[in-house]
């Protein structure tokens, strides 16, 4: 039997059709803030159903930490792509036409884009925030109300004044990481149908249950009247989370009374949900010795119109902001700020990426201040077994250590460091949490698993299916696994946070051992208990650690500011490896992803507006991009225990490629590393370097690995920048070439 | 407008707009749902389909265009074509949206390129995006299929 993906026929949340449906659009906000001073829908034709503002002022609010979001924008639009209307026709066609027979007015109002600027004052995108009751909700929110931030969470760790007072060097810098879209390769599609006064809906989505809740709250009815079925997704990385556009596809059903399905056309992605664009500012002292003594973190993450996850996201960012060291003193603040942007949740790694890029950075300039080896910085103060974390939490099962000196090895560090940079990152699993997982035994010797954990391409549903098999002794092809459906499975927080493995493969002894007492159907449940104050960050931030490191390898181009990636690799601590060409899926394609975020992903806007919701000029790495060697490590350990792998490889990517520029003296601080800030860098360098020194001697052309002789620089700064940015763009757009080769068929052509 | 088309070996005249792409065509009149809209302008590679051996995004086709061509979609593989075997082999997916379109791709490199290098299977994938980030197994696939002695050339319609 061959696998469905190689045969085509696995059929996505997209392909799912039902007798009767109709096929919906969006009409979304042209202008990023502004009051809706009418809605004309008299122009469309009868047999298309359309939903305005006012059909659906009676719902409920929602939103899964905040309940800010309504189905459609009442009042007022805050961003520009806010869904104003909706309509249902049987065509996706005539759907699309009868969006331009609708008539909006507006007015505009001054919008705010940028979360430090939103943050300090700037108009109010919310007037008033409310929380969510949805369990999405479940840590201490702290919405600064009369502002724009949502939530604010803090760590006072030790005395942050005398820590600093003890320092003998101190470094500062401020960060800033850009948006960037998941773009999984489907889209988001959602299909709903009412019958009676219960409500279906089938969507991809890797959260039944918080979704479920969040609907029955919209709609004012019991959550048991709500079936969420979850078939398997195309691709995810966090953007499939949450209420998406389940409840605009449920009015419409309701309305017209058959059942709708929407698909999200690929430039609507952007305005859905993309990642928070952060600013960290960071400040670390250290003694002569390099130990550490005291760190200031300020994080402000744009979470956009509506704040979706962006508190969660904030919090994580701020408690793994220290990195896994050991700091008497530590003082954290952490934003989830609105802003007129798009919203912005979920994304692979959930706030770590963007403060493992500002910690480890500034690691690295700390060791330069210190004329040290940054490896011996780090190990220095790297945490171990029965350490403290500026939580109050005890460590255990630590491997940080050893996860560094795998990738450095890999780099050959102990030859000679030029063009090369390390990262080590600690990053939290949702805490706290509840999986449960029934199993039930049929007569034929064949078992079914019920969990609500969904497939998004992460292997899952392959992995727990195996676990099922080791435990009741059986092939994995006796063990079944339908799509989640919250009629039929027993509740589990969410697939998020690289929780599913680790969560319900303990579930799941204990439904098995169940199974085995009761014969036909066995139950198990397992809580993570924990959380943290948000006023001062003590208590139980994760239940589990993931921990990874990563090493890179980068050749610089100083003529042009381009470089290219020889060699990277990425150790993580994976436990207990379940399913092994799994979790090397995991950990490639976080690298990978980790590549993009690094070298050329990034959200733009004008005015607010996204200027590159396409593929073309958003670009996402393609096989090429690849770097030359891409390696990784899953460190195991003797029964240990299962460790979820879904992120942990991507956010030490970025400040490894960062940390490899800067052994040559080129100091980023923005992500995506483009060619005009290296070649920006490079100019400072020379300039203080000249400042400083003797006049330089004759350079090499290229630094990095292969450090080959070449002319000096004798190109103006501004014919660089354009030659500069001219490779980057033919080099990113090689793969855009060999897809338009195909764009007329050869053999058509002729 | 009645468009002849032939799909995977089958002669049927079709109802399609003139100005519709052959990948809302093939979906909806042949229910082929392995063809996939991702980016629709020509990028991604998840709506390759083969039209005369040669890999179309099917998402720019258009489908008068594509009349009276030979048109496959990996659902005429049947599941144990070498290439696929190699892409189950070496767990080449995680999601497996991307899938049809590489391997129907990574067909036609074979057929053009036995023995590819890393360098060209990399060029040559170049318009199959895999967000999933499945690139290294999927190199390897193709390495496997070519190691498997792959047959030249068996281009159909030629
Ligand atoms: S959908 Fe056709 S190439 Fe992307
Ligand atoms: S396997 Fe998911 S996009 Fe390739």
């Amino acid at each position: 039997m061959s696998d469905p993906r190689v045969t085509g026929e696995l059929r996505y949340s997209q392909d799912i059709e039902l007798e009767g449906m109709l096929h919906a659009r969006i009409l979304r906000s042209p202008h990023p803030h502004a009051r809706i001073s009418r809605v004309d829908a008299s122009a469309v034709p009868e047999d298309v159903v359309v939903l305005v503002p006012h059909d659906v002022r009676d719902l409920g609010y929602y939103g899964c930490q905040i309940k800010d979001q309504t189905v459609l924008a009442q009042e007022k639009v805050r961003y520009a792509g806010d869904p104003v209307a909706a309509v249902a026709a049987t065509t996706p066609e005539r759907a699309e036409e009868a969006l331009d027979l609708i008539e909006v007015d507006y007015e505009e109002l001054p919008a705010v884009f940028d979360a430090a600027e939103a943050a300090a004052d700037g108009p109010l995108v919310h007037e008033e925030i409310k929380l969510s009751e949805n369990d999405a909700a479940y840590f201490g929110l702290r919405p600064q109300q009369g502002t724009n931030v949502c939530h604010r969470f803090r760590i006072r760790h030790g005395d942050i004044e005398s820590g600093f007072g003890e320092a003998d060097v101190v470094v500062e810098e401020t960060y800033f990481t850009a948006g960037a879209q998941h773009a999984p390769m489907e889209p988001h599609a959602a299909l709903a149908r009412w019958e009676g006064d219960g409500l279906e809906v089938w969507t991809g989505s890797q959260t039944p249950f918080n979704t479920r809740m969040d609907l029955a709250g919209i709609f004012g009815i019991p959550e048991e009247k709500v079936r969420i079925v979850c078939p398997p997704m195309g691709g995810s990385f966090g953007a499939k989370t949450f209420v998406r556009l389940e409840a605009i596809a449920a009015c419409l059903a309701r309305k017209a009374e058959r059942p709708t399905k929407i698909v999200l056309d690929r430039d609507e992605e952007w305005l859905t949900l993309n990642r928070h664009p952060a600013t960290l500012k960071v400040k670390l002292g250290a003694k002569r010795d390099g130990t550490l003594v005291a760190k200031r973190v300020e994080c402000w993450a744009n979470t956009g119109a509506y704040a979706d996850c962006g508190p969660g996201v904030a919090q994580k960012m701020g408690f793994a902001s220290p990195g896994p060291y050991r700091i008497p003193n530590v003082w954290v603040d952490s934003h989830a700020v609105y802003t007129n942007l798009p919203p912005n949740g979920a994304y692979r790694g959930y706030g770590q990426m963007q403060c493992t890029w500002a910690s480890e950075r500034t690691i690295d300039l700390l060791a330069e201040k210190l004329e040290m080896d940054p490896l011996e910085l780090r190990l220095k103060n790297i945490l171990k077994d029965g350490d403290r974390y500026c939580t109050g939490e005890i460590m255990h099962d630590v491997h940080f250590a050893e996860l560094l000196q795998r990738a450095a090895d890999a780099v050959r560090w102990n030859e000679n460091r030029h063009g090369k940079g390390l990262c080590v990152m600690l990053k939290g699993m949702q805490t706290p949490s509840r999986a449960s997982i029934a199993v039930e035994a049929s007569d034929n010797g064949n078992y079914t698993v019920l969990c609500a954990t969904a497939e998004m391409g992460q292997g899952a549903r392959k992995a727990i299916r195996l676990m099922a098999a080791e435990l009741l002794g059986v092939e994995v092809e006796k063990v079944g696994f339908p799509d989640p459906d919250t009629d039929a499975v027993p509740y589990d927080t969410r697939t998020t946070s690289s929780r599913s493995t680790h969560m319900m493969g303990r579930a799941l002894e204990k439904a098995v051992e169940d199974l085995r007492k009761n014969g036909r159907r066995g139950y198990g449940e397992v809580v993570d208990e924990g959380g943290l104050d948000p006023d001062t960050g003590q208590g139980v931030a994760s239940s589990h650690w993931h921990q990874g490191a990563a090493a890179a390898e980068v050749e610089v181009d100083k003529e042009t500011g381009r470089f290219s990636v020889k060699r990277l690799h990425a150790p993580v601590y994976a436990g207990r490896v379940i399913n092994r060409p799994g979790a090397e899926l995991q950990n490639e394609g976080s690298m990978i992803m980790g590549v993009g975020t690094a070298l050329f992903e990034s959200v733009n806007f004008s005015e607010g507006q996204v200027s590159n919701a396409n593929l073309s000029d958003y670009c996402v790495p393609a096989a090429g991009d690849m770097p030359e060697v891409l390696t990784h490590e899953l460190v195991e350990g003797e029964r240990a225990e299962v460790h979820g792998l879904g992120e942990t490889a991507l956010p030490p990517v970025p400040p490894a490629i960062g940390n490899a520029l800067h052994s040559l003296g080129i100091n980023i601080t923005g992500l995506p590393i483009t060619a005009e800030s290296v070649l920006d860098a490079i100019d400072r360098r020379d300039e203080e370097r000249t400042r400083s020194t003797l006049p330089s001697q004759e350079e090499p052309a290229t630094e990095g690995v292969a450090g080959k002789n070449g002319a000096r620089r004798t190109y103006a700064v501004a014919f660089g920048i354009s030659l500069g940015a001219l490779v980057v763009g033919l080099l990113l757009r090689s793969r855009r070439i060999a897809a338009a080769k195909r764009l007329v068929p050869r053999r058509l052509a002729r | 407008m009645k468009v002849p088309l032939v799909v995977n070996g089958e002669r049927v005249a079709v109802e399609a707009r003139p100005d519709e792409m052959l990948l809302g065509v093939l979906r909806r009149e042949f229910g082929l749902l392995s063809v996939r809209e991702t980016c629709g302008i020509g990028v991604c590679g998840a709506c390759t389909v083969l039209v005369d051996g040669e890999p179309v995004s099917a998402c720019l086709l258009l489908t008068p265009l594509a009349a009276g061509r030979d048109i496959t979609t990996v659902e005429s593989l049947g599941g144990d074509h070498p290439v696929q075997r190699a892409f189950v082999e070496a767990e080449a997916f995680q999601c497996g949206y991307c899938t049809p379109g590489m391997i129907l791709t990574a067909k036609r490199l074979l057929e053009e390129m036995p023995e590819p290098s890393e360098e060209e299977i990399k060029t040559y994938l170049g318009g199959n995006l895999c967000r999933c980030g499945c690139y290294v197994k999927i190199i390897e696939a193709v390495k496997l299929a070519a190691a498997e002695s792959y047959p030249l050339r068996e281009v159909s319609g030629t």
